[in-house]
């Protein structure tokens, strides 16, 4: 009887584990480094073009688009996503929001998504860590102080043509085109409670290096690792010297988000890290601290294209409604659909369709 | 490099040792709220699942109540929580209680099952033998029941510990350290060294809990139960389990 079960047991498990290993080709987003990168003929159902070999022009392949987790980049993915839509494309949105920019990164990397919104300043500053272009000498070079100068493209600056030009030098050797860059800017906004600003006179960044110990900080995730974050030799430990000891003490939460936002309100963190387009900020009468050393980038947003997917299609119109739909975004009105989903709680898509219908781009 | 190599790689720098966020620390971390979790759920799960046990009352409620907490998501309840806890505590309430609360929704299901199944599995003959010398009935729990109770009642809270050792791991989506925060912000930094890292330290953890549980249950077994059952220490839970729920 107990050896009937046992047998019956391993066999549900057997057809369990071949079920999921046939079935499942492009399932996990996450694992960009470890799946092997599918190819075209993995690609979901639905797919017209699996050719390997993009013919030129007027084909309509299914794009994926993805993003990284919090709300503004799904939104600007949903936005673009219903933009191709109304231009005849199929979208696949599987990959909107699947974690920070390094794990969307890597799956724009391997085709499991060709299409995301970039943000032109820190996303350069994220590719120059790992391109050898701009490899500094050596790891202990870059901590000190007095750092060798990053060969040229590689640093991202208050310019936005820049940016975008050194973003695209950087991404042309991985098949990805940076599109037109859209007039709306968010950066990385380290705000404090109105009660903190008062208490320990804090109104730009520097003014935080003598307190730090006495504030509780609240960091995104990647923050060790982000040059214009908690990196050694980054923004916060070179520029406004942040210690190690703070940066590692912080509270990890999402940035950009509503967890670093409650956390905020809850007084569980004194200084979080924000987005400069978040309304949370004016709503509660936050201080944004200044950047008055000017660490934070020209941070534009821009739709990353993989150039296999504008071999198939025709690459004119394609660009052009993305192209369009990135003009017509500027800050005030991203910091406004922003309200609408964190203060109104309206879906992203309900939010990025009442918005291409007021901006005539889709009727 | 493959997984494991990085892993290994990961785990063997000496770096990843030191300070706040280093191995030992965070090991500290998730022990003490994995003890804290399993010392409430046991007080809980123990004190009604041998009274209703003993008792034999208002044993469907208390066992499909308890079951509740098996359906519901540990997230969702760490989430469900935090609102609530964050208003006490702004500081510990954000990440740490709400994970233990988690965790004892979590862990009180297999305890209190398991200690009503212990208790009311115990041979009726011996229970009336016990009243029949004059035993009452504090002492007939004390003498007769818990201890034959004792097998079930440990692998329970053997189940729901190595459970809260894996699952305590959620709480660093919420900002907690604990060896959590390796599988997270290894995710956030796509550092597979650190994701595959941190799973052996909980797999390592999780085993090294088992083992411990199961030494202690031998421990607390009383010698002539453990002499009478030729396979000492087995399982009989989930054939219990089952007829008791």
């Amino acid at each position: 009887m107990r050896q009937t079960r046992m047998l019956a047991l391993g066999a549900s498990v057997l057809a369990l584990i071949s079920a999921c290993t046939t079935g499942g080709g492009g399932a996990s987003p996450s694992t960009g480094t470890t799946v092997a990168p599918p190819t075209s003929a993995s690609q979901p159902s639905g797919t017209p073009a699996g050719q390997p070999s993009g013919t030129p022009g007027g084909q309509k392949p299914t794009v994926k688009v993805g993003s990284d987790g919090f709300y503004e980049a799904k939104l600007m993915a949903e936005i673009y996503a219903q933009a191709l839509e109304n231009g005849g494309y199929t979208v696949e949105r599987t990959g909107i929001g699947i974690g920070t920019r390094s794990v969307s990164a890597a799956a724009l990397d391997s085709n499991q998504i060709n299409l995301k919104p970039e943000y032109i300043g820190s996303g350069l500053g994220f590719y120059a860590k790992t391109d050898p272009k701009c490899a500094v000498a050596s790891p202990a070079a870059s901590a000190s102080a007095a750092a060798a100068p990053a060969p040229a493209g590689c640093t991202p600056t208050g310019d936005a043509t820049a940016n975008s030009a050194a973003l695209q030098a950087l991404l042309a050797s991985k098949g990805i085109t940076v599109l037109t860059y859209s007039p709306a800017v968010d950066t990385n906004a380290f705000v404090v409670r109105q009660d903190t600003a008062t208490q320990y006179s804090l109104a730009k960044m520097s003014d935080t290096t003598a307190v730090q110990d006495k504030i509780k900080w609240g960091l995104a995730t990647d923050c060790a690792t982000n040059a214009l974050c908690g990196a050694p030799g980054g923004a916060l430990q070179s520029a406004y010297g942040i210690t190690q000891k703070t940066i590692d003490g912080a509270k990890p939460l999402s940035a950009c988000d509503q967890p670093m936002v409650d956390a905020l309100k809850a007084k569980t963190i004194d200084l979080g890290e924000l987005c400069s387009t978040q309304p949370d900020i004016a709503k509660n009468s936050w201080v944004l601290l200044a950047d008055d050393k000017s660490t934070q980038p020209a941070d534009n947003l821009a739709p990353l294209v993989r150039d296999d997917l504008l071999a198939q299609v025709d690459k004119t119109s394609f660009e052009k409604i993305l192209n369009d739909a990135s003009a017509k975004m500027d800050t005030a009105t991203l910091t406004k659909l922003n309200a609408q989903i964190t203060f109104d709680k309206k879906d992203i898509p309900v939010v990025a369709t009442q918005w291409l219908k007021d901006s005539g781009l889709v009727k | 490099m493959s997984l494991l190599n990085q892993a290994l790689a990961w785990l063997s720098d000496p770096a990843h040792w030191q300070g706040s966020v280093g191995i030992p620390n965070r090991l500290f971390e998730h022990v003490l709220l994995a003890g804290a979790s399993l010392a409430i759920a046991t007080l809980i799960g123990l004190s009604i699942g041998v009274w209703i046990g003993h008792t034999g009352r208002h044993t469907t409620i208390a066992i499909n109540s308890a079951n509740f907490g098996r359906a519901l998501p540990s997230l969702a309840a760490i989430a469900i929580a935090q609102p609530f806890t964050v208003a006490i505590d702004p500081d510990l309430g954000f990440a740490v209680y709400p994970t233990i609360i988690g965790m004892i929704v979590l862990a009180v299901p297999p305890i209190l099952v398991n200690a009503y199944a212990g208790v009311a599995g115990v041979d009726r003959d011996l229970v009336e033998a016990g009243r029949g010398m004059g035993m009452r009935e504090r002492q007939l729990l004390t003498s007769v029941e818990l201890p034959l109770a004792v097998p079930v009642i440990a692998a329970g809270m053997r189940s729901a510990a190595v459970q809260i050792i894996a699952t305590s791991t959620l709480g660093a989506i919420f900002g907690f350290g604990g060896l959590g925060r390796y599988v997270i912000d290894g995710y956030a930094r796509q550092d597979n060294g650190q994701i595959w890292g941190g799973v052996i330290l909980v797999a390592g953890l999780a085993i090294a809990t088992e083992l411990a549980f199961v030494l202690l249950q031998r421990r607390l077994t009383p010698r002539g139960l453990r002499l009478q059952q030729p396979r000492s220490g087995a399982e009989p839970e989930p054939e219990r389990e089952l007829a008791a729920a």
